[in-house]
């Protein structure tokens, strides 16, 4: 699932040993959670007018070759013309904090709004690579699209030094792939977010109805397509019709197990309807027996 | 368990109730007439629905999918304006071990210190409205919830709320958070610690009047909204011979679990009910021993002074003197009356389970029937 649109970057790696042979500890992709994400935007929009973009540490784990973002807390810094200043102590205590809560995330990097990269960004990049020394800290551009001409999006970079005598105010940011990630039962949560006005006291049979909505309205788009096809309205595409045999032609087979199953479900709901109003009669009792 | 524990460091470490911060507060102008209504220094205006935001949200669901039990809580801040409770952040608290019971006191309330002292300082909002608890299954009653809700809703303003997200159901496809305050009636008889018999027919609780509910609501704003919707939409491949499936693809694209057919959670859930009936009947057992005993005592005292009575009246009429009437309840020590809420609140979690079982199996008739019509068998 990438975050930003068409990009027609080519990410480069030079996924050759280091001389000893280790292997490289080069994170090659990047994946970041929607808290993470969104902790990000809070954070921009509570910036002062003084402040042209805000930073932040990136907290998650790492494997291998991937850096899988969790979540992310605003840090204080300011910048000027002249230069660059980071409240370190406030990273700092502001990680023990979060590490005590959720001892598994360690300092992978660090975001920023705005997609501009400038020496400052190479002078920050250089002091969060010591923080997650001995690996490489990731960099996150987070595009706001709140400035004109330039759409939302996000980046992920890495660094690598440049120059004969590397120097901590140059380096290159190769761009790495970013990807959203969320585990499969956040997922509700999210459809939350996304539907205007959905309220989260709906009943389970609610959400059911307006999936199978849903569904029904994908068929019936389908359908418009087949047959316009069939009128010869339409060049009918072949890829699509294979698809749709593929995916229609795997009929639910009929077993045996159906209505011991639905004699199963409705023996349950017959229980907990039992046990509910046991319970509210024991409720009642527990005020009257005094009496 | 480091119920009372937590209670004590969150009461250690909460500002006092008029500490909230209203913007209008400290500045002697007039407060604009449009405003006049919606800002309430002495928080006179009821709460009548709570805004979530939706970082709020992610960071919820996160974090009570990533703890491994269902002990995961934290505290939201937000401001409350014109009876909404607008809750715009969130932070997790270390789950309590039960170790060193002082110790871990102080760490939690040092740790909540300086989170609110650091989010301060990057513009955050630090004002404590209220706190939420990861549950599964829809059981959420507990001697936990119930003391760490009963002292914020002493010390914070507007009395807090504790917001109850269900994991179980959210990973079924429907999201659940739902926003709670104790009822003023049961504030009352926990104030003054009455639980026993009598005490619940004069404030008339059942497990259903412990807790009242406030509409809840999901705000997003403008700038996560927009970014929301760019994630959703389809992207098409750049590539002209990609498989239909994969021609289109977004960031966030559509789930169907919802339409999963398979009972899977039914089995946990008929175990967890019949778990709560036996924890029910246990706790039962107990409060019927103890009344028991109570009875004895009772008894055995009037038996006493009956016995005692008849005798000094042989005396009288025998012309001797009456033997001194002594102080019954220092012969028998008659036990306390037994405090009903554990089993009040057990009865709590059997209905809980036995409502998400009662919803989760009515959902499942209907994914049956469905399916069945579909395949046309």
């Amino acid at each position: 699932m990438p975050l930003s649109a068409s990009s027609s970057a080519a990410y480069l790696q030079n996924t050759s040993p280091t001389p000893n042979g280790a292997p490289s500890t080069r994170p090659t992709s990047l994946t970041i959670h929607p808290s993470a994400l969104f902790s990000i935007l809070d954070h921009y929009l509570r910036r002062t007018d003084a402040q042209h973009r805000v930073i932040g540490t990136l907290l998650g784990s790492r494997t291998d070759s991937s850096v899988d973002v969790k979540a992310a807390f605003a840090v204080l810094h300011s910048e000027t013309d002249e230069q660059v200043a980071v409240d370190m102590d406030y990273h700092r205590a502001m990680y023990d904090l979060c590490a005590r809560v959720r001892p598994n995330e360690t300092i992978v990097g660090w975001y920023s709004t705005g997609s501009d990269l400038n020496t400052y960004s190479a002078l920050i990049q250089n002091f969060y690579s010591q923080e997650t020394a001995p690996h490489q800290a990731v960099h996150v551009a987070l595009d706001t699209g709140t400035e004109g001409g330039k759409g939302a999006g996000v980046k992920a970079y890495i660094s690598s030094p440049v120059g004969i005598f590397p120097k901590p105010e140059n380096c290159v940011f190769v761009p790495i792939p970013c990807e959203l990630r969320f585990h499969e039962a956040e997922r509700s949560g999210l459809d939350l977010l996304l539907s205007p006005n959905a309220s989260p006291a709906q009943t389970d049979l609610d959400v059911l109805a307006s999936a199978l909505t849903d569904v029904q309205n994908m068929l019936n788009r389908v359908l418009a397509y087949v047959q316009s096809v069939l009128r010869g309205e339409v060049v009918g595409d072949k890829a699509v019709g294979r698809y749709l045999m593929d995916v229609l032609g795997t009929g639910v087979e009929e077993d045996g197990g159906w209505t011991a199953g639905l004699q199963d479900t409705l023996m349950v709901t017959y229980l907990a309807n039992l046990v509910r109003s046991q319970a509210e009669v024991s409720a009642r009792l527990a005020l009257t027996s005094s009496a | 368990m480091a119920a009372p524990s937590m209670a004590a460091a969150l009461a250690a470490s909460l500002p006092a109730p008029q500490a909230a911060p209203t913007p209008a507060a400290p500045t002697y102008e007039a407060i604009p007439a449009s405003m006049s209504k919606a800002i309430d220094i002495e928080a006179e205006i009821p709460l009548t629905c709570v805004q979530l935001d939706g970082m709020v949200i992610t960071k919820i669901l996160k974090h009570s999918r990533e703890a491994s039990s269902t002990t995961a809580h934290g505290l939201l801040l937000g401001l409350d304006l014109d009876g909404i409770l607008e809750v715009s952040n969130s932070f997790a608290l270390p789950s309590h071990t039960n170790d060193d019971d002082e110790k871990a006191t102080k760490s939690i309330g040092r740790y909540q210190a300086s989170m609110l002292r650091s989010l301060k300082e990057v513009q955050g909002d630090d004002n404590v409205v209220g706190f939420y608890q990861a549950t599964s299954l829809g059981a959420f009653f507990n001697q936990t919830l119930i003391d760490t809700q009963a002292i914020h809703q002493d010390r914070l303003r507007h009395g807090g709320v504790v917001i109850v997200h269900d994991i179980s159901q959210t990973a079924r496809g429907n999201a659940s958070f739902r926003a709670f305050k104790l009822t003023p009636s049961f504030m009352d008889a926990y104030r003054r610690a009455n639980f026993s018999t009598a005490g619940l027919v004069s404030h008339r609780l059942t497990f259903s009047s412990i807790l009242e509910e406030i509409p809840l609501r999901v705000r997003t704003n403008a700038l996560l909204n927009s970014y929301l919707n760019m994630l959703a939409t389809p992207s098409t491949s750049s590539f002209s011979g990609a498989r239909p499936g994969e021609a289109t693809t977004s960031a966030l694209s559509p789930s169907y679990s919802v339409l999963d057919i398979g009972n899977t959670g039914l089995t946990k859930n008929l175990e967890q009910v019949a778990e709560a009936i036996d924890n029910y009947r246990t706790e039962e057992g107990n409060v019927a021993y103890l009344s028991r005993q109570i009875a004895r005592e009772k008894l055995r005292a009037e038996t006493y002074v009956a016995k005692r009575k008849e005798e000094n009246a042989r005396r009288v009429s025998q012309g001797l003197n009456p033997l001194p009437e002594e102080d019954v309840s220092r012969l028998f020590r008659i036990p306390p009356e037994p405090s009903r809420l554990e089993s009040m609140l057990l009865l709590g979690q059997v209905d809980a389970y036995a409502k998400s079982l009662e919803s989760n199996a009515g959902t499942g008739l209907v994914k049956m029937y469905g399916a069945k019509a579909s395949s046309g068998v």
